[in-house]
């Protein structure tokens, strides 16, 4: 358990990131303390300062939540985090892994949690065929 | 068959590359062509695992120039990108023959026009595309393999 929570931010391609917290208030609630990017019209040393600029407070790390692996989204974040010990980035991201961040970014340190939503991604992915009538 | 695209983006690997383009062309190998990059052994591994599946190479211009013609004759295809024009007219000037090159990224900065969603000009910018067409290098304009290939010349009538 940890007192402090967790900061997160959310950068993806277009408009998914702010689609994808609209969506989560739906299920969860009002959220606060959550940030949202968008790589649009960005060129690589621009979203990687955009990042840099938005985690540079976090003194105790955090989470960048990004799309897909080798987008433009992770790499920049990569590159954000350089120096940044404590901050992890996470792809993949999809509504139950930002879900599952919401209820737990209070009761884990940020490695811990990092590695709960990779779980978390992995498993809400299910396959369930139809049946014959 | 080697070199199947040669490639100007401001954003290096990413998606349109990895995904869009990754997955038309099917490229075994992508030369990354950026002295910034080369001089930085950080930037050479995060550029070369952003890409699984595919062998990553992160090279100056001088060493690109220096084996762009022995890579182009194997068989398995093969990517070629550079961050921007100014890079491209320097390997071209290098030696590397490149026939064209695909303007796919080339974002707002302060002091250059926009063409379209995808690509700022400036004056430099253009001095360059006027170089390499000068060396009978074509400049077409296409960010993802789904979208119409334009001459850059068609967007900046000033080029024409």
């Amino acid at each position: 358990m940890t007192e402090s929570r967790v900061p997160a931010l959310l950068v993806m391609h277009a408009d998914l990131a702010s689609a994808l917290l609209r969506a989560a208030e739906k299920v969860y609630g009002p959220i606060d303390g959550v940030e949202v990017l968008s790589n649009e019209g960005l060129s690589r040393d621009a979203l990687e300062g955009a990042i840099a600029d938005r985690v540079r407070g976090w003194s105790a790390g955090g989470l960048v939540l990004t799309d897909f692996w080798g987008g433009s989204c992770h790499i920049c974040g990569m590159a954000a985090a350089r120096g940044h010990g404590e901050l992890v980035i996470v792809s993949g991201l999809n509504l139950p892994t930002l879900l599952d961040y919401l209820h737990n970014r209070d009761r884990y340190g940020v490695q811990e949690l990092a590695e709960r939503l990779q779980k978390k991604g992995q498993d809400s992915i299910r396959l369930q065929r139809g049946q014959s009538a | 068959m080697s070199w199947v695209n040669h490639r100007i983006d401001d954003r290096l690997i990413h998606g349109q590359v990895v995904i869009a383009w990754g997955e038309h062309l099917r490229p075994r190998r992508l030369w990354v062509v950026d002295d910034r990059s080369a001089a930085n052994a950080w930037e050479r591994d995060l550029l070369a695992s952003a890409a699984p599946g595919i062998d990553v190479r992160v090279l100056g211009v001088a060493d690109a120039a220096a084996g762009y013609v022995a890579l182009g004759v194997e068989a398995a295809p093969a990517m070629l990108l550079v961050r921007d024009l100014a890079t491209a007219l320097a390997l071209v000037e290098a030696g590397a023959p490149v026939p064209a090159f695909t303007v796919g990224g080339l974002h707002y900065a302060p002091g250059k026009d926009k063409l379209n969603e995808y690509v700022y000009l400036d004056a430099a910018d253009r001095e360059r595309a006027r170089a390499l067409r000068a060396r009978g290098v074509r400049l077409d304009v296409q960010d993802v393999p789904a979208s119409r290939p334009q001459p850059l010349d068609a967007l900046d009538p000033s080029l024409a």
